[in-house]
């Protein structure tokens, strides 16, 4: 039977089992690399030096998580503090690398080109409602928990992602339902 | 409903653009830099108890055999009963005192 998240974080903090924080990491690096690479707008290099600090941190602060909130929630929050850092050690973000956002992506499950619009709709969004996009819609999280990743008011999260869908949804006409 | 379905549309794109990202040794990586795991309790205590027994024995040889130690045990014992019982009365509230700090700082420990 598959550990829960509690029990691996249970062993990590008990015997300090480094096997149960690999797991830990394997069951959450997917989607702690491909928001950051979302956040970094393609960046697959930065993104995976940023969720590798994100994860080394997450074991130091181990026992600060109190699993009143999803294990994944607060890695996330991890992630958007360690890119918060990074952009503001860089002023601004890194641009669009074209050949590694195509090249990241398996082709045959959608149109490159729908791909790539999408792709290039979500980096023209301005990053609070790029940011609350990627963690409600594309990650699954509630508008709650979205709040306590970003730290920011729930009313001002559901205003980010109303408007950042309305802003896709224009930007993607032309692919949408007829 | 075409409102609906549109926005069923776009979660369905969003979702997709999550692919998966293969691991291709990223776990491993993060692994190697996880700080060394400290010396465990257990093997803390025996390594204490140790260096004890050979700073002891040290100690002792240096001393020429602990010679002091019996000349002071019988300065102690010919002392008055009441200095003695005073000794032992503030031998037992350092004791005391002592414990009583340890389990306070672990409980405080636990509650933050």
């Amino acid at each position: 039977m598959a550990l829960t998240d509690a029990d691996l974080v249970a062993r990590v903090l008990l015997d300090d089992d480094h096997h149960a924080f690999a797991e830990l990491v394997r069951n959450h690096q997917s989607s702690v690399r491909g928001l950051l690479r979302q956040l970094v707008r393609a960046d697959v290099s930065l993104a995976d030096d940023l969720a590798q600090e994100t994860f080394l941190r997450a074991y130091k602060n181990l026992r600060s998580f109190r699993g009143e909130a999803r294990f994944s929630t607060w890695l996330y929050r991890i992630a958007y503090n360690c890119f918060r850092e990074e952009a503001r050690k860089r002023k601004e973000l890194v641009g669009i690398d074209e050949a590694l956002l195509e090249a990241q992506h398996d082709p045959q499950t959608t149109d490159p080109a729908l791909r790539h619009d999408l792709a290039h709709a979500l980096q023209l969004l301005p990053l609070h409602e790029r940011t609350a996009i990627l963690l409600c819609c594309q990650n699954g999280l509630s508008h709650d928990e979205a709040a306590r990743v970003l730290e920011i008011p729930l009313g001002t999260v559901k205003t980010n992602v109303l408007r950042g869908r309305e802003k896709l949804k224009r930007s993607l006409a032309a692919w949408g339902p007829n | 409903m075409d409102e609906n379905f549109q926005e069923d549309w776009l979660d369905t794109r969003l979702r997709d653009e999550a692919a998966y990202v293969d691991d291709g040794g990223f776990t491993a990586r993060v692994v190697q830099k996880l700080p060394a795991r400290p010396v465990r309790h257990a093997l803390r205590a025996v390594i204490l108890l140790a260096v004890t027994l050979v700073a002891s024995t040290i100690a002792y040889l240096l001393s020429g055999g602990g010679w002091f130690i019996a000349e002071e045990v019988t300065r102690f014992v010919l002392l008055p009963m009441p200095v003695i019982l005073l000794c032992a009365a503030i031998a037992t509230g350092l004791v005391m005192a002592g414990g009583f700090a340890l389990a306070m700082s672990r409980a405080s420990g636990r509650l933050r």
